[in-house]
């Protein structure tokens, strides 16, 4: 017996309405010409079903969807055709802190927005300790403090406290976990997987693929308000994530007159290719790639070198590395290098390469020839915020035991 | 039909979050204020005595049809108060809690109900100073006074059914902002609140004024429950508004609990 039963649910907005008329004549023309309408379908024909116990990720891109149909799963908003079946008791964490009011004590706070989630005056009241032991110590002081006076910090912190505390048959959570500093998203994931490990339904919407994997059994893909993919995480996310790599590895000329450059150097080819572990299709953060470099020397006698840049997508250069000169005739001319595995961190990254003469004149720049993903990955993890920095090399770092005195 | 009772239902099944909204309305209303709570006292007395002068210096009259002049006008803006301004917090009341009505779900007349609270604590204040100011003048109080609970239900229950069905389409179309405001000031002429039914009962549109306003009747029931043998109240009339606020009541109810499901998304 199924707990959700969502059956070709669907939502259409109509995108001419949210304008409104613009003069009053226009308002007049409106109303009696039968406007063809500008709609716009947010969610379309989605069906699934979901067992008592079974913890959702929803994730797609931007735009895919994910808010409306939590919103449509929620009840907050009725889909246009479709029905769902719920069987249980439903809390949605669309935002921390829902309904807060900036006047109101903390404590009172509290209560507001516990009866706002759901939960009962007697409820709160038996948990009132733990929410506030949960928020951190330092809420203790102001809890009868407007909460206007709060730093944000303190305010995220109490109000994801509440929501932890619920306890419903099923869990809708929109990206929730995305709050506080390092310590407590670490708490507050930690308490989500002790919500995750016991019989409840979880709903979870999330750009974080590593909390997806970590928590959620089923997965569901949205792309342009409909199902992509849905059932096991391990499947939908290897999916997901190579149709997201739109990597740019490997440029190929076989003329050299239809290739880039100019009267002294053209490109011939260009390849990146990731050297991947057996089973795995998407480049990740541990993984080595090779770059090959192939190109047409147009004069005889030169002294060349190529020096290769990366960037990071946010237009910084992580590093640049070049060949030793070398005087080289013409002819097709051949440089490779191999960037190591664990060195690189998470993200996009492109690569730009210039072949100098005498180290000193530029012949020709090579600009954004590759563009590329790496891919998260960790094991055994209880962290799932963003690695930070560039680089992630692995260094020998460790920790031990000197002494047992004191 | 059927609907509308599983939506009162709900609304009573989820009381305890409907009293926790009132409670909020009621301690930040007058929250970083230096009078506080005494604006319930400041308001209605200044608009009696604006009235006062009005009437007393300027057209020189002292007495409505034999009844205290301050009376009958403080017990008429008490009334009108109170249907005002729950009138218009029951309009407001979706468009000032779109971040919880965008963001969780629960029934939400209770948004609309608990709306209510803050003008019914002005009214009880008001209440008290009616007394205050009926004692002080050697006016005794109405033997009826025991059936002011009555005239409070009535009047809540034509106040609630006309603004939900405002507030249906006021999310929308957002011109019903500007038209309570306009129904506010001009009910408060066309209805006996500076004035009394007295000089008109005895017309012959004086049936067809009682349908169309119901508040004239439940005015007069509400001074013949506070003015001492105040008997300006006919039964008739105020059996007719009591018919006519139940089916506001009622197309109220079922405007609403059609128009809600949309709610969100015009916001």
């Amino acid at each position: 017996m199924s707990i959700i039963d969502v059956d070709s649910i669907s939502k259409k907005y109509n995108l001419s309405s949210q304008k409104g008329p613009q003069s009053i004549k226009e308002g007049i023309i409106d109303f009696f010409k039968k406007e063809k309408k500008e709609t716009f379908w947010a969610v379309e024909d989605i069906t699934f079903q979901l067992e008592k116990g079974d913890k959702l990720g929803i994730i797609g891109n931007n735009g895919a969807g994910k808010s409306t149909l939590l919103k449509i799963l929620s009840k907050i908003t009725k889909p246009t055709s479709g029905k769902i079946t719920v069987k249980g008791k439903v809390a949605s964490l669309l935002e921390v802190g829902t309904g807060f009011h900036p006047e109101l004590s903390g404590r009172e706070n509290i209560y507001l927005n516990g009866a706002i989630l759901g939960m009962s005056k007697k409820d709160i009241s038996k948990q009132f300790d733990e929410i506030v032991d949960f928020a951190g110590g330092q809420i203790t002081k102001f809890l009868d403090t407007p909460v206007k006076r709060y730093s944000s910090g303190m305010y995220v912190r109490l109000g994801f406290a509440i929501s932890a505390h619920l306890n419903p048959d099923i869990l809708i959570v929109d990206e929730v976990l995305a709050v506080g500093d390092a310590d407590f998203q670490k708490k507050s994931l930690g308490k989500m997987k002790e919500v995750a490990s016991n019989d409840k339904t979880i709903l979870f919407v999330s750009h974080n693929l590593t909390a997806v994997s970590n928590l959620c059994n089923k997965t569901l893909h949205l792309e342009k308000g409909k199902i992509k993919e849905f059932g096991d995480t391990g499947t939908v996310l290897t999916n997901y994530l190579s149709s997201l790599q739109h990597n740019v590895l490997n440029i190929k000329f076989n003329q050299i007159s239809d290739s880039i450059g100019n009267d002294l150097v053209r490109l011939k080819s260009a390849i990146l290719k990731p050297n991947l572990l057996d089973g795995q299709q998407f480049l990740d953060v541990r993984n080595s790639f090779d770059i090959e470099i192939e190109f047409w020397n147009l004069l005889d006698n030169q002294r060349l070198n190529i020096s290769l840049h990366l960037y990071a997508s946010t237009g910084e250069c992580i590093f640049n590395i070049s060949t030793e000169p070398q005087t080289l005739n013409k002819g097709i001319i051949k440089a490779k290098t191999e960037i190591p595995g664990n060195f690189l961190n998470d993200g996009n990254y492109f690569i730009s390469f210039m072949i100098v003469k005498d180290k000193s004149i530029i012949l020709y720049n090579f600009e954004e020839v590759f563009n590329f993903e790496i891919a998260d990955y960790r094991e055994d993890t209880t962290w799932y915020g963003k690695f930070p920095g560039y680089v992630r090399p692995k260094f020998d770092f460790s920790i031990f035991q000197q002494t047992e005195e004191i | 039909m059927l609907e509308i009772l599983k939506k009162i239902k709900e609304v009573y099944s989820e009381k305890e979050l409907l009293v926790i909204l009132a409670k909020r309305d009621i301690s930040v209303r007058y929250k970083q204020t230096v009078l506080g709570l005494a604006w319930a006292i400041v308001r209605p007395c200044a608009t009696m005595l604006i009235f006062l002068f009005a009437f007393k210096q300027v057209a020189k009259v002292n007495s409505f049809s034999g009844y205290p002049i301050q009376l009958v006008i403080f017990s008429g803006i008490l009334f009108w108060n109170y249907f005002a301004n729950s009138f218009q917090a029951i309009c407001n009341s979706i468009l000032v809690n779109s971040n919880l009505v965008a963001k969780v779900y629960f029934p939400r007349l209770i948004i609309c109900i608990s709306s209510i609270a803050v003008s019914l604590v002005d009214f009880f204040i008001g209440l008290i100073v009616y007394f205050i100011l009926s004692i002080s003048m050697n006016e005794p109080i109405s033997q009826m006074v025991f059936l002011v609970p009555v005239a409070l239900f009535l009047i809540t229950c034509f106040s609630l059914g006309l603004g939900l069905i405002f507030v249906s389409y006021s999310i929308k179309f957002r011109d019903i902002q500007q038209i309570t405001p306009l129904i506010v000031q001009y009910g408060f002429f066309v209805t006996p609140i500076v004035y009394t039914t007295d000089e008109f009962s005895n017309k012959g549109w004086f049936f067809y004024y009682n349908i169309i306003n119901p508040l004239a009747a439940m005015v007069e029931f509400f001074r013949f429950t506070l003015i001492n043998q105040y008997n300006l109240f006919d039964l008739n009339n105020l059996i007719l508004s009591i018919i006519s606020s139940f089916i506001v009541l009622l197309i109220g109810l079922f405007v609403f609990n059609h128009r809600e499901s949309s709610f969100v998304d015009h916001l």
